[in-house]
């Protein structure tokens, strides 16, 4: 669905690959930011609202991804292909339509896999796929806008090109696969409260991303060094 | 391709359906204890029988009807107090700690610890399984019922072995009943009166209680009956709610103690000469035990140990010699002693039907207990002060043990003699040894004192006695020693024998899946990714049968699975940019899947006492709504419409001659008349006459079903005579799979035919979706096989079980369907059915349709052959897991409730799947 719109779509801009446009440490510095407000968008859920993901989820879910949005939004507009193309606000404009995109993709997904679908959880889902999108379509969005070939290339095919692709895929492989493995505590009659949808697929997610996010750190200090030897 | 031999192949499936059956039997030997119902009854010429008789006349002054022994109490008010724990009755000085709970019962305490007091306080022993309708069982009949009975009670749980109510109803006694339905499930023709209320909704903590109450007080003022039960579940049904530590368990326990003191008042009111209660016994019991939190069904000390009250109306102190006493003592805080004695719930059957005089339970393994029976022998010779009265009472207890011991040897002889499963013949000759030994020296000695009866007052005579006694109670304890061992131990040799077989066939059959391959697994892109994720997925879902939350939630891991599946599918099929759109229709089938799921778990919640019911999938609109009525009337016909024109696409596009066409046609018109049917039975098609005018709603199904047979029959005889032309399986396949689909989606009601078409719909996605994750150009005409798409089937096919409203539990069974077509039981008949229904989808469909897998027909015969393989391992993996965790789990509290009818389940499944397997891989091969 949303593939197939990318798809029409497709002659607009080919993916140039900008190979040294960020360093390891660049990419290092970025993810501090986004942690960090990851991390303020818990302290505002605590200190301001006095919730947490236990008590409140909607609401905390909401304070997560609007805090996070606009920083990650930020940071990949900057990294966007072809500057020279396209503006930063478009760029920024691109991305508030993949979050809500990507959200409903997540959402699916993730009823699909079983998560409940009564009204009662109906905003706890709404408010978690848009935290997932943030982690996982948001960054692409912002970087390659529509451009198909890109997204395929990167996604299906994960023959990243550039640093910039290793920090857009392998964090967001990484939340799905956490919020994957997030999700199994939830049949256990442990009858704690974080066992409740979709507070454990969120840790699970979060821990993933952040996982994701060391990996690729890894991946862009080790790999891109072994390439450049080889072309050497 | 053709060259190995043909004939292994359809050997090998043979093999494995061999090894599956005898671990499996070898298993189930050690792990699911049975017990044959003996059909024999008691009555009172029996006891001519027995040596014991000729005493009888010693007691001269009497001339009333006696049958085996000496009634010495009249009547009998049992309270059942479902599931209470010792400490609810013990005074809390027994325990290490007092809790909240404890000491609430204060009317029974006084009176047990009273001056001058009748009553008793024992500790009862219950044996697991520690669920109602078991113990209830096990008390009547003083016997140890098991999981499994094996008796003719198919469906309706009534008792028919011999049993102490029976006894009753046989002499004549009149019995009331109010409570817990069970009992009248259990004795539907038994009671002169019932009150009985629903067990059922586990929430309501007072309508059985309250019901109880009513009916309880005026009753004890008449005279019409002689043994009353009443049987309260407010206790039980708090803990299940609340938990033991909670404010409604207090409050539960302190209306008791005002419920019991009223009905103390009234008995002794009544209790002077002439009065109705002169003689009567008061006896306030649990059936057995609970945890904290209100769990029971195991045998953990907890949910074993529970309580009895004992009360004799008469006024007297009768005192056992100490070397049958069992009490033990403590001081309370005024430095006052108090005893409580033990007792096994075994017994009681015997020491009520001996207090009563009424004859034994014929499968009784119990004894008389001496405290119980002591407690209720006022009544002896208070006239006679020639002895005292504890010789008395030994004599007369004396000779109850010997009819006692004559009974219990009667019943073991005969249930080894008559069952399958006997004892063995070491343990037999070591018992008949105890008891002639016990019985010689009756013979010679004790029975010459008892009936000179010269009162002398003869120390040698009193130890003669008690050795008699303690002969008696050896035997008694080793028969209860040994049925114990038969009957509620589990032979962990011989599971862990059987599951150790099952391993080894797991890896021989993983082994036949490479057999006939040319390249062994090592092939570099053999064991790709395909296979890892293949391995993962079998070992997670194997793996969460370890946990009793995810086997109750069983539906909802396989679903989670196979939407895992279908998304890296799904990711595959953008990665090769083909059957896309395929991807997404099969992550929708799964979502359907999964709210049919939900449905069938709020169903299951709904009777299930280990789950909450949690209505997610309500979407606010409400269950009566017109549109929705509408739709559901409508949606099964259409989906058959749908079906229908599936199959005739399937005959129109396969150049199938013949035969096989013609049985493809005649599902069409199975289908035509299933839509028949349901539209006659609903009302808003106006179809309402129609099945008056052609006679009957049976001759519909009966026609479906002959129709199933004629195609079979026809299949198979095809297949016999004019084999070697056609080597095109698909044909055959829809031919197969068609002629048992339309039974099954008769039998699984109107929901069969959407979801026969969510599982056609999705099985050709998989189909589609086979192998698209391999590079397109380089392998593609290989014909390796795709693990993937054979787990998606099997996984596809667990969800289906569950989608269709059934789960791994006896009331999970949709009893309604072994009567679609027709009114009367015949007992095969009606089982294939049910059987048909409960793994129609799951099985026998999935098995049959599996060839259909595989996209391009032709010479894939070892393709074909390792596709059953895999799917036999994927499903021998998930019972050989069951197994384990059945083993791990054998002392859990879930152990009956969840444990074994999963283990039932899977085992049944699987061997169905092995049959299955081997006629398929007969038919295709």
């Amino acid at each position: 669905m949303n593939e197939a719109k990318k798809k029409k779509k497709l002659d607009s801009s080919i993916g140039v690959p900008n190979d040294d446009s960020i360093s390891a440490l660049a990419a290092f510095s970025m993810y501090l930011i986004t942690g960090l407000f990851l991390g303020v968008g818990f302290w505002v859920a605590r200190n301001k609202f006095s919730v947490d993901l236990v008590s409140d989820p909607p609401l905390t879910l909401f304070l997560l991804w609007s805090i996070e949005f606009p920083v990650v939004v930020i940071i990949f507009s900057l990294l966007r292909n072809a500057p020279e193309k396209c503006s930063c606000f478009r760029a920024i404009g691109r991305s508030i339509l993949g979050l809500i995109s990507g959200a409903f993709l997540n959402a699916l997904g993730a009823i699909s896999l079983g998560a409940p679908i009564g009204m009662q959880y109906l905003l706890r889902t709404v408010h978690w796929s848009f935290l997932m999108s943030v982690f996982t379509f948001v960054p692409a969005t912002a970087v390659f806008g529509a451009s198909w070939t890109d997204w395929h290339r990167v996604f299906a095919s994960m023959k990243p090109s550039g640093n910039v692709e290793y920090m857009i895929f392998i964090p967001a492989y990484g939340a799905i696969i956490g919020g994957w493995f997030g999700a199994w505590p939830m049949p256990l009659d442990w009858e704690r409260p974080w066992q409740e949808w979709p507070i454990c697929v969120c840790y699970g997610a979060i821990g993933g991303y952040i996982v994701g996010q060391i990996v690729s750190l890894c991946a862009m200090f080790f790999l891109r060094k072994d390439e450049h030897l080889k072309v050497a | 391709m053709e060259t190995y031999p043909k004939r292994n192949n359809k050997l090998i499936p043979l093999a494995f359906l061999l090894i599956h059956s005898i671990a499996i039997l070898i298993f189930t030997r050690g792990f699911l204890l049975t017990r044959t119902e003996l059909p024999f009854h008691s009555t009172c010429s029996d006891a001519s029988l027995s040596p014991c008789l000729s005493n009888n006349h010693s007691n001269s002054n009497h001339n009333q009807t006696k049958c085996w022994t000496k009634p010495v109490v009249d009547r009998v008010v049992i309270i059942v107090l479902d599931a209470l724990r010792i400490d609810f009755l013990a005074p809390s000085a027994f325990f290490p700690e007092a809790k909240p709970w404890m000491d609430k019962l204060t009317v029974l305490q006084n009176l047990a610890f009273g001056n001058e007091s009748s009553a008793k306080i024992f500790k009862a022993f219950a044996d697991p399984p520690t669920t109602s309708l078991q113990r209830l069982k096990g008390l009547t009949t003083g016997g140890l019922p098991t999981f499994v009975d094996v008796g003719n009670s198919f469906g309706a749980p009534a008792i028919v072995e011999d049993n102490f109510i029976n006894q009753l109803v046989l002499n004549g006694k009149r019995l009331v009943m109010m409570g817990d339905d069970t009992w009248t499930q259990l004795f539907p023709n038994q009671f002169q009166q019932s009150y009985p209320f629903p067990s059922f909704n586990v929430k309501d903590l007072d309508t059985v209680d309250n019901g109880c109450i009513e009916h309880l007080f005026p009753t004890l003022y008449k005279d019409d009956w002689d043994v009353l039960i009443a049987h309260f579940l407010g206790v039980d049904h708090a803990g299940h709610i609340f938990g033991v530590d909670s404010m409604p368990m207090i409050n539960k326990l302190e209306q008791y103690n005002t419920v019991i003191e009223r009905v103390v008042d009234i008995l002794e009111s009544q209790a002077g000469p002439g009065g109705v209660h002169e003689n009567t016994m008061l006896i306030v019991m649990g059936d057995h035990g609970q945890t904290l939190n209100g769990d029971h069904g195991g045998g953990t000390a907890e949910e074993v140990e529970t309580t009895m009250f004992v009360m004799s109306t008469k006024k007297h102190t009768t005192s056992v010699p100490p070397e049958f006493d069992t009490s033990s003592c403590k001081q309370d805080p005024d430095g006052k002693q108090m005893c409580i004695s033990s007792i096994e719930q075994l017994d009681f059957a015997a020491t009520l039907s001996a207090l009563l005089g009424i004859s034994f339970p014929f499968g009784s393994i119990g004894h008389v207990n001496p405290e119980l029976y002591a407690l209720g022998s006022s009544s002896f010779n208070l006239d006679n002060t020639k002895q005292p009265a504890v010789k008395e009472w030994m004599q007369s207890y004396v000779n109850v043990l010997c009819v006692n011991a004559w009974q219990v040897k009667r019943y073991i002889d005969v249930y080894s003699n008559s069952s399958v499963v006997g004892f063995s013949s070491d343990d037999m000759s070591r018992i008949s040894d105890q008891y002639s030994a016990a019985e010689h020296h009756w013979s010679n000695s004790v029975k010459h004192l008892l009936m000179d009866n010269d009162g002398n007052e003869d120390s040698t005579n009193t130890s003669a006695l008690k050795a008699q006694i303690a002969a008696y109670l050896k035997f008694f304890s080793s028969v209860a020693e040994l049925a114990r061992s038969k009957w509620t131990e589990f032979n962990l040799s011989l599971m862990i024998t059987g599951f150790g077989i099952l391993v080894i066939s797991l890896i021989l059959q993983s082994l036949a899946i490479f057999h006939g391959d040319n390249k062994p697994l090592a092939v570099g892109s053999g064991l790709s990714t395909g296979a890892a994720f293949t391995l993962f997925i079998v070992l997670v879902r194997a793996c969460s049968f370890l946990s009793n939350s995810y086997i109750l939630e069983e539906g909802k891991v396989a679903n989670f699975l196979l939407a895992t599946t279908g998304l890296i599918k799904l990711r595959y099929s953008v990665m090769r940019k083909a059957m896309r759109k395929e991807a997404f229709i099969f992550l929708a089938m799964v979502s359907v899947l999964r709210v049919s799921i939900d449905i069938g778990l709020t169903k299951q919640a709904a009777t299930s006492q280990f789950m909450s019911s949690s209505p997610t999938w309500m979407l606010g609109l409400a269950p009566d709504h017109p549109a929705l009525t509408y739709a559901i009337e409508i949606a099964p016909i259409l989906s058959v419409a749908a079906l229908i024109c599936v199959l005739y696409i399937a005959v129109a596009k396969t150049h199938s001659e013949g035969m096989r066409k013609y049985v493809t046609v005649g599902s069409m018109l199975s289908y035509l008349l299933i839509a028949l049917l349901w539209a006659s039975e609903s009302k808003i098609f106006g179809f309402d006459g129609f099945l008056q005018v052609i006679g009957g709603r049976n001759v519909i199904p009966q026609t479906v079903y002959v129709i199933g047979l004629v195609q079979l029959f026809l299949l198979a005889s095809c297949h016999m005579f004019c084999s070697g032309k056609d080597k095109n399986w698909g044909s055959r396949t829809v031919a197969l799979v068609s002629a048992c689909s339309s039974p099954v989606m008769l039998l699984s009601g109107k929901q069969g035919s959407m979801l026969a078409l969510a599982y056609l719909l999705a099985g050709y996605c998989i189909m589609r979706l086979e192998g698209v994750e391999r590079r397109t150009k380089s392998d593609g005409q290989n014909s390796k096989l795709d693990p993937v798409c054979v787990v998606q089937w099997s996984l596809l096919s667990v969800c289906m079980f569950f989608a269709s409203g059934h789960w791994c539990a006896f009331d999970g069974l949709r009893y309604g369907a072994a009567f679609v077509g027709f009114d009367e039981f015949v007992l095969i008949r009606q089982a294939i059915l049910l059987t048909i229904e409960t793994f129609g989808f799951s099985i026998i469909l999935s098995v049959f349709g599996l060839p259909l897998l595989i996209p391009t027909h032709g010479e894939k015969r070892r393709q074909l052959f390792q596709m059953y393989m895999l799917y036999g391992v994927i499903s021998a993996t998930t019972v050989t897991a069951t197994i384990l965790c059945v083993t791990i789990h054998r002392r859990h509290l879930m152990v009956w409730g969840l444990f074994a009818p999963k283990f039932v389940f899977d085992v049944v499944g699987l061997i169905l799947t092995d049959v299955l397997i081997c006629l398929a891989s007969a038919f295709c091969l």
